[in-house]
């Protein structure tokens, strides 16, 4: 198969991989930590005490969940504007990733938080700590080790959905290799770079969760 | 250990000579052993290849490709595709021949083998029906954006005639782009003159308009790959077939030159 490879091409188109995966970086990271401050904002009003909040909550994590990724991608490019709602496509794109991992990350943070044996709570009621002083130096600190992992997967996760933000015409990595394909046509070359650029990505993260995961976890109370 | 040895290269060497086999005959030959031939075409593709009001896969090119199976003898079986993955599918083997409105460009002739053009067609320009822009003239201010698609000869059009305008490349099909330029994501999209006037006639009337004037003369062709020099002959062959007995012309009449296919389709 590499006898016929043609890597003089696609190192000419280097500058636009770099550029793309620039792009590709920058939108994941943006997305990221919005889909993570919309999943912790999530997550509280799900676990909170009122039904309005819950309910909102569960609405949301239900009907992203639900649905496919694209679908809502479209909808909200496609969809916005015939309310009347012009935005530029990179912000629909960080919109909608944001939206989709949110609720995803949600219910990580939800299990991670429900996972905490109830011996905790009782303890800390018993030692006469307020809710917020639970939640902060009990559960939450417990809890976090608890979603490092799946938090990372979910991340991966949405790393590799923003390819299908290409179709949107943005140009990020998957768009670099559809761009090769077409103006050169060869798929393998342009497609093999793509996946070459998501695999740096890829382990990036990678690292980072192996860092983290020393740094945060805590071993439960005895 | 020798007679295992021996006994590989044996199998090896029959192997070998069973895929030379296979690998020498011609792609007619192969099309005709199969029964079938395989065609990559579009879904979106109004008014060559698409699916009607019915749920159906027609069109123009899907009409010439259900004439060229009959007088094949086989059966056809349609692959659909992406326009930018029409040529990749027609490379990797998968289907025998492409049958869109496809401009044989010196470009795509380095990989793919043209047939003779079956009609000639040009770049057009479309805008919203409220759009301030009246003439081709208003497109080339700097920082109009225009709807393009990927991988088409409009994509290159656009960059040729527009320079100073911004280009969005959409992946799909001709509708796309209309859907855009409604949307307002883009100011202006670029298709084919063909494409462009069949896929409005399904959006809303008066909802968008198309500007006076080609930005190029294209002709269309089908296409295969160069090791097919056999089904190529027997395509261009098929071509003159159909111009001398008036079917070319009555397909195009109804597809392409009218909108009388709108009535049942």
């Amino acid at each position: 198969m590499l006898e016929g490879f043609n890597f003089r091409i696609i190192w000419e188109y280097m500058p636009l991989y770099m550029q793309c995966f620039a792009a590709t970086l920058w939108l994941s990271g943006l997305s990221l930590f919005g889909a993570v401050v919309v999943g912790i904002i999530a997550c509280a009003m799900r676990l909170s005490q009122s039904r309005i909040m819950r309910s909102m909550a569960g609405v949301y994590i239900e009907t992203i969940r639900s649905t496919p990724l694209l679908a809502q991608l479209y909808f909200f490019y496609f969809g916005l504007p015939s309310m009347g709602i012009m935005l530029p496509e990179w912000l629909t794109g960080v919109i909608a990733l944001t939206l989709n991992s949110g609720a995803y990350y949600a219910e990580i943070i939800r299990a991670g938080i429900q996972a905490i044996p109830f011996g905790q709570i009782e303890a800390g009621i018993a030692s006469g700590l307020s809710y917020f002083q639970r939640m902060g130096n009990i559960i939450l600190p417990q809890a976090l080790g608890n979603t490092i992992r799946p938090m990372l997967g979910q991340a991966i996760i949405l790393v590799k959905d923003s390819s299908l933000l290409s179709l949107i015409s943005i140009m990020e990595l998957t768009r670099a290799g559809q761009v090769l394909t077409s103006e050169r046509f060869t798929p393998a070359e342009g497609f093999l770079t793509t996946a070459a650029f998501y695999l740096i990505i890829y382990y990036l993260l990678k690292a980072f969760s192996g860092w983290s995961e020393k740094r945060l976890i805590f071993r439960e109370a005895h | 250990m020798k007679k295992v040895k021996v006994f590989t290269i044996l199998v090896s060497l029959a192997i070998f000579f069973a895929f030379l086999g296979i690998a020498s005959a011609g792609t007619l030959d192969e099309i005709l052993k199969r029964g079938e031939i395989r065609i990559a075409c579009q879904t979106q593709g109004a008014p060559f290849s698409f699916v009607d009001k019915n749920g159906n896969r027609t069109g123009s090119s899907v009409e010439l490709t259900e004439m060229i199976a009959k007088e094949m003898g086989v059966k056809v079986k349609y692959l659909n595709y992406d326009w930018d993955g029409l040529i990749p599918a027609l490379l990797s083997r998968k289907a025998d021949m492409l049958a869109a409105d496809m401009t044989p460009t010196l470009k795509r002739a380095m990989k793919i083998s043209f047939t003779n053009p079956y009609m000639y067609t040009g770049s057009v320009v479309f805008v919203k029906q409220a759009s301030p822009i009246k003439t081709l003239e208003d497109v080339k201010k700097s920082g109009t954006k225009l709807a393009v698609l990927l991988g088409s000869t409009g994509e290159n059009d656009a960059k040729k005639a527009f320079p100073e305008a911004k280009l969005k490349t959409y992946k799909g099909g001709g509708p796309l782009l209309i859907n855009a330029v409604l949307a307002g994501h883009t100011d202006a999209g670029v298709n084919d003159g063909s494409a462009a006037t069949s896929q409005i006639a399904s959006f809303p009337p008066n909802s968008v308009r198309i500007l006076e004037g080609q930005l190029s003369n294209s002709p269309l062709a089908f296409a295969v790959r160069y090791d097919s020099p056999d089904l190529l002959s027997w395509l261009n062959l098929f071509f003159l077939h159909i111009s001398l007995d008036g079917r070319l012309e009555q397909n195009l009449n109804y597809w392409v030159n009218s909108l009388d296919w709108k009535k049942e389709h």
